[in-house]
């Protein structure tokens, strides 16, 4: 991409990305230390559950990635 | 904290933690301008696609590229490990022996809780091999030696890909953007020697001199890179996963089973949608697979190697350690991820409701 329209937009395009599933991230992070707090012998299923699903929020936020990389890069 | 400055161990440590910090503050680029520098190499090319080993096509119209050599790399460290791991087995386990039973153990209980004894046992081979090949190339990937020992690419070969690459587009090229590096010495196998950083020139400069001031400039290819900043790689393993996940299916639900999820007619309308919204998110799956770990492991590469421009030995240290941690936790997720598609997708949908 030409000049520097090209990096704001990829600067845009990583910065609002970021802001969803870093807020569901955290949302998810939160439920996960709560339930921990009130039960704390399922520690073992809640991390691996929590690890999954951060893994689904954080997708979105590398779609945000691949778009602000092929407009820096490609 | 006055005992602690007081313990002569702390002191040494401290002291020693505040002078690479100044020395890796004046050293790197931020030093450059004050007349530092001494440290830093400059920012390297940062490439999406992988780079050719070779500059000349091994087989015709296929290169050999660096990802690639750190693939086989990394099959070999694996197959080395195996190897020396079950050669000489024993009852009462120990070392390299002991070190695998642990690992397969801790996965196989993992997998076990997810989906169940019996298809466990048929998922676990593919997903542990997910796990380990990705954790040990990711691993590898940030070893010294990968991406800053590599081969010499003149200035001219340069120049001639950018006008390349800007032909296809239909654009003129301008020589402004094309950055150039200067190398010492000679050979066609090179580094980026401390206190470089600020030897880069644009291919317009380069253009401009005479024939014979024109110094060696051009740009490192590296020999190795880690094998997951290729999006060909984390693509293969994604579309390996999900073809025996659908092959598991297949096998579990029987044909009309299976594809009866996707394209499902008796039960009117609404489920012929929901039949239609799986099979996209079937391919959604494919492709998040693939961006995740390509984004993560190729963000990391760029993240360290802006942290050894701006910071030089002191910078780099803490990403080390978070690469490590990232190498690691999206290994255990492409394989978790791999085990509960494929745990799911074996149940029938009637079973679920």
């Amino acid at each position: 991409m030409e000049g520097d329209i090209g990096n704001i937009g990829a600067g845009l395009a990583i910065g609002l990305g970021g802001i969803g599933p870093g807020l569901g991230i955290g949302l998810l992070a939160a439920k996960a230390m709560e339930s921990l707090g009130r039960n704390p012998e399922a520690a073992g299923p809640i991390q691996q559950n929590m690890i999954l699903a951060i893994a689904f929020a954080e997708a979105i936020a590398i779609y945000a990635l691949v778009v602000a990389v092929i407009i820096k890069f490609v | 904290m006055s005992g602690l400055l007081g313990n002569p161990k702390i002191l040494t440590v401290i002291v020693v933690f505040a002078v690479l910090l100044v020395l890796g503050l004046a050293g790197g680029a931020l030093g450059n301008a004050f007349g530092g520098g001494f440290l830093g190499a400059p920012l390297p090319h940062i490439q999406l696609a992988a780079e050719p080993v070779l500059a000349d096509e091994v087989l015709p119209g296929w290169k050999l590229t660096n990802t690639m050599l750190a693939t086989w790399l990394t099959i070999l460290v694996l197959a080395t490990l195996a190897f020396f791991a079950t050669r000489r087995m024993s009852e009462v386990p120990s070392g390299l022996q002991n070190l695998f039973e642990v690992l397969i153990d801790f996965f196989l209980n993992l997998a076990e809780s997810v989906a169940g004894k019996e298809k466990a046992r048929r998922f676990f081979p593919l997903v542990m091999t997910i796990f380990i090949f990705i954790v040990a190339s990711n691993w590898l990937g940030i070893l010294p030696g990968f991406g800053t020992i590599g081969r010499f690419e003149p200035a001219y070969e340069v120049i001639h890909h950018a006008e390349d690459k800007a032909k296809k587009k239909g654009e003129e090229v301008n020589l402004d953007t094309v950055k150039l590096a200067v190398f010492e010495g000679e050979g066609a196998v090179t580094v980026q020697g401390f206190g470089s950083v600020g030897d880069e020139m644009t291919g317009a400069d380069y253009e401009h001199m005479a024939e014979e001031d024109r110094p060696r400039a051009g740009l490192l290819v590296p020999f190795l890179r880690s094998a997951n900043t290729d999006i060909n790689t984390t693509l293969a393993i994604a579309l390996v996963a999900m073809a025996m996940i659908h092959f598991w299916a297949l096998r579990a639900l029987g044909v009309f089973g299976h594809v009866g999820k996707f394209i499902n007619v008796r039960q009117g309308p609404i489920w012929l949608f929901v039949g239609l919204l799986e099979a996209i998110s079937e391919i959604a799956r494919i492709i998040s697979f693939t961006f995740r770990l390509f984004g993560n492991i190729f963000a990391g590469e760029v993240l360290l190697f802006a942290m050894a421009f701006l910071l030089p030995l002191i910078g780099i240290m803490p990403f080390l350690g978070l690469e490590l941690f990232v190498g690691l936790i999206q290994a255990f997720i492409f394989a978790m991820l791999t085990l509960v598609f494929a745990a799911t997708a074996t149940v029938a949908h009637d079973e679920g409701h």
